[in-house]
């Protein structure tokens, strides 16, 4: 009875929430940004879980556990299916460059800030326990580079919604931070998967670096083969309704596949997105097909984020501080180091970092993935991520006007005048 | 078909390099979304390739189902096949939304008195032939062995009703493919679709008189037909009020309609349930709201008192295709074996006995009817087809009669499995009979 209600409650509010997010268009930027990019569900969530109303409950969770796979290699394969080399040629290097230096940088600073603060704290604090016990080293650098990870990522929302609002004198400057947002997340999704091949499943005994290659070569082995799939099935001729069911069938085997051997559906959803991009004749339909559902699984992922988090106070809230003020700093320098290296050919203010604060879905897909993988570890994870999650999207707007210069006031309010 | 015949291969070596090699290391029970994934892709191939063999795609799922399920290669364990099965409910939401959706009363006005009598005539001559049929051979089913006479004629009459249900869903694909215009196919394909509603009714009619049988010291009265009365009214006032917020969120929703409608039927048929077990237990009230009925009559709602009804189906069926794929196969892999090693003359028996009774209902109805020889010497051909709403009615029997219920569900899945293979070939063929197929 739990698990039914737990569940129509989710798909509901999952599909009719999707649809009325973007509607309050007078209220704060910043509370639009959270708005936008689905915060308040994490909110939902709490209240659903057992920290609320008790509904998705540990067993209920479980249960759901296959949506959350769905959901997560559904999450990787769109990010994927975007990554089509002959059309990311087309695009200038600099975007390229510059975005990986700030994600790099970003991904750096916070995973060493985070290996050398939680270091003290770990073991007293019980942050490493079974089955991890035995190695607090190498389950730390992991927790550290998983941060390091999701902290490089940047949501376009809050971009998103200060160029609906306003026009720039620096277009140039806005697209280049949007297309860093996009593109930065391919990185973080590989710095993820090189922390989780650091200790490769529950039962690794320690680092061992030809275990940790062959974690690697497999997730890319249980990605290539549904793809190889999905476009041997695509040649024929087939109806809008069989393709339908391609997509949903080898999304549901990849993160099936993966999770069944204890590798991470988001990454070999990447790469099965990735390859069926280059590959298959059909990946622009089905990376049309795919995005109609993606706010609903972005706002599934959220519920579940919400639903399992289970608030934690004292260092926890020290470390979050600092994550939240290293990531801003890795993003600052990055972003800084990137444009005077690959310099992009238009002025680009020395603190244009500041406009990739929003945090977003692939932040929120790597946290609940490592969950999905390491569940014992996962908690303050999940406690830092929800905690920076708000924190960046209620500043993030003001800090992207602080760096592109507005010509309009709100166009929000000259149409409601008009 | 080649092409087809590789993606099944590289779908099987990679589902077997996990069940049975273990370069990864032993797995221990296989995840439910892996199984679901690899049930979608591997039934849908099996359903291709049997196609192109001759036979129907819905066979080739339930084969798929059996032959990659427990029995057999053993894919997937009994367990994994049970997490799957609340998509059943997902499903049967599903074909009693497109089933009510289906029937126009425009459509229906104009063969009025053909359809009555078809109806009418059809149904009583099978259900009562097969009813009767089925007590009598009671005796060599070894679960009705130890039954009383009451309860095997009770008994007997489940088997009765699902005789009577129909497949509006293959009729509508025997005839787009064959593109066949005329008079004998929109009688057919009108009886077929009316019959739908009119077996669910019927079903639950005869459920609760079983159910009324089977309990010690009860028996049929005025009060149990008013309650039954009752249960139907209740069920289609529910229906109109669910197909009136469909009509509502038809405007408002377009990509998500499909997973807000089946999310609501998938509420429609727990919350009916939970609501008669709830009755029962706390009030001792015998209360059965059959959901099928009330998602039924949502579907007729929206297509009926409302300019959506195309858009209502164009987008139900934009979506149908991986819920039935995913039901059907879960059905053949329910099927049980060692049930149906013993049962399979029984379910042959009953084929055979319900063409034969449609065979005579149809023609006496259509004499009757005054319908031109040429049609009502045909209409059985087209009446055999069985598939979604019979394979979901025997769900309903298994929940609320699990102590006989999954007997019952392997002989007719192998009945119905069987329907669904002679019966595309014989709406086929009368088709071409009557000269109203195109190609």
């Amino acid at each position: 009875m739990k698990l039914l209600l737990a569940f129509v409650i989710m798909l509901v509010i999952a599909v009719l929430g999707s649809r009325f997010t973007f509607l309050d268009r007078r209220a704060s930027l910043g509370f639009r940004s959270i708005m936008l990019t689905g915060t308040e569900y994490i909110f939902i969530g709490v209240l659903l879980g057992s920290l609320g109303l008790d509904i998705l409950d540990t067993e209920a969770l479980k249960k759901m556990e296959p949506f959350l796979i769905l959901a997560l290699c559904w999450v990787g394969f769109l990010f994927g299916l975007q990554f089509k080399i002959r059309d990311l040629k087309k695009l200038p290097g600099f975007y390229f460059f510059i975005s990986a230096a700030q994600a790099v940088m970003t991904f750096c600073l916070v995973a060493l800030a985070m290996y050398f603060i939680l270091k003290p704290f770990a073991v007293a604090t019980a942050l490493i326990v079974t089955p991890y016990v035995e190695l607090p080293g190498i389950a730390l650098l992991m927790i550290a580079l998983t941060l390091g990870s999701s902290s490089s990522c940047t949501a376009q929302s809050a971009l998103a919604i200060v160029s609906k609002t306003y026009k720039f004198k620096n277009r140039r400057l806005l697209d280049l931070m949007r297309y860093i947002s996009g593109l930065d997340g391919f990185y973080a999704l590989c710095f993820f998967a090189a922390a989780v091949s650091i200790l490769p499943g529950v039962g690794a005994a320690g680092f061992n670096l030809l275990q940790s290659l062959k974690w690697l070569s497999f997730s890319c082995i249980l990605g290539i083969i549904p793809a190889l799939i999905f476009i041997s099935l695509s040649r024929l001729r087939f109806s809008n309704q069989e393709f339908l069911l391609f997509l949903i069938g080898t999304v549901t085997f990849c993160g099936g596949l993966a999770y069944q051997l204890d590798y991470s559906p988001l990454i070999s959803g990447l790469v099965c997105g990735v390859f069926t991009a280059n590959f298959s004749r059909h990946h622009m339909r089905a990376f049309s097909e795919i995005l109609h559902a993606e706010k609903s699984i972005y706002v599934i992922l959220l519920l579940l984020l919400g639903a399992a988090w289970k608030f934690q106070t004292g260092y926890i809230l020290i470390v979050t501080a600092i994550y939240i003020t290293v990531r801003i700093l890795g993003k600052l320098l990055g972003t800084y180091l990137g444009a005077k290296i690959f310099n992009p050919g238009f002025k680009v203010p020395p603190t244009c970092g500041l406009c990739l604060l929003s945090e977003g879905g692939h932040a929120v897909a790597i946290i609940m993935s490592f969950k999905l993988l390491y569940p014992s570890i996962a908690e303050p994870l999940v406690t830092i991520l929800v905690l920076s999650l708000i924190v960046n999207e209620i500043i993030s707007p003001w800090f992207i006007l602080s760096q592109c210069t507005p010509i309009d006031p709100l166009l929000g309010e000259k149409k409601e005048q008009a | 078909m080649v092409q087809r015949f590789l993606s099944l291969l590289l779908i099987l070596a990679a589902m077997a390099s996990i069940v049975y090699a273990t370069p990864f290391g032993q797995p221990g029970t296989i995840s439910p979304a892996l199984v679901l994934g690899f049930m979608l892709l591997a039934a849908y191939c099996i359903g291709f390739l049997l196609e192109q063999k001759g036979l129907p795609r819905i066979t080739g799922y339930i084969f798929a189902g059996l032959l990659l399920g427990p029995h057999f290669l053993n894919f997937y364990s009994k367990e994994a096949v049970l997490d799957l099965s609340f998509l059943n409910s997902l499903a049967l939401a599903f074909i009693a939304f497109c089933a009510g959706g289906e029937l126009k009363l425009a459509n229906l006005r104009s063969k009025l008195k053909s359809i009555i009598f078809l109806i009418s005539g059809v149904t009583s001559v099978v259900f009562t032939g097969v009813t009767l049929v089925v007590f009598l051979l009671s005796g060599l089913m070894p679960f009705m062995s130890r039954f009383d006479t009451v309860t095997k004629i009770a008994v007997s009459a489940i088997f009765g009703v699902i005789a009577v249900a129909r497949s509006p869903s293959s009729a509508i694909a025997v005839i787009s493919e064959t593109k066949a215009k005329g008079n004998y196919t929109d009688t057919v394909l009108s009886v077929t679709v009316a019959m739908d509603v009119v077996i669910i009714i019927f079903f639950a009619v005869v459920m609760s008189a079983c159910e009324l049988l089977m309990t010690p010291g009860s028996s049929l009265s005025p009060v149990f037909l008013l309650d039954l009365l009752l249960e139907i009214v209740v069920a289609f006032v529910l229906g109109f009020l669910l197909g009136k917020l469909i009509i509502f969120l038809i405007e408002k929703l377009k990509v998500e309609f499909p997973v807000v409608i089946t999310a609501m039927g998938f509420l429609v048929i727990k919350f009916s349930h939970l609501i008669g077990d709830y009755l029962q237990g706390h009030l001792d009230m015998h209360v059965n709201l059959e959901p099928l009925l009330i998602c039924m009559a949502a579907g007729f709602t929206v297509q009926n008192f409302s300019k959506h009804g195309s858009t209502f189906l164009h987008r139900m069926d934009n979506v149908s295709y991986p819920i039935y794929i995913a039901f059907f196969a879960i059905t053949g892999a329910s099927i049980n074996v060692e049930v149906l090693k013993t049962a399979w003359f029984l379910g042959l028996v009953i084929v055979i006995t319900r063409i034969i009774m449609i065979y005579i209902g149809s023609t006496l109805s259509g004499r009757l009817s005054g319908d031109p020889p040429v049609i009502f010497r045909n209409t059985w051909l087209g009446f055999i087809t069985q598939a979604g709403v019979s394979l979901g009615l025997l769900a309903e029997v298994v929940r609320r009669f699990p102590e006989f219920g999954p007997a019952i569900q392997t002989i007719l899945i192998a009945a119905i499995t069987l329907n669904q293979v002679v019966g595309p070939i014989a709406f086929k063929f009368a088709l071409f009979k009557v000269g109203e197929a195109k190609r």
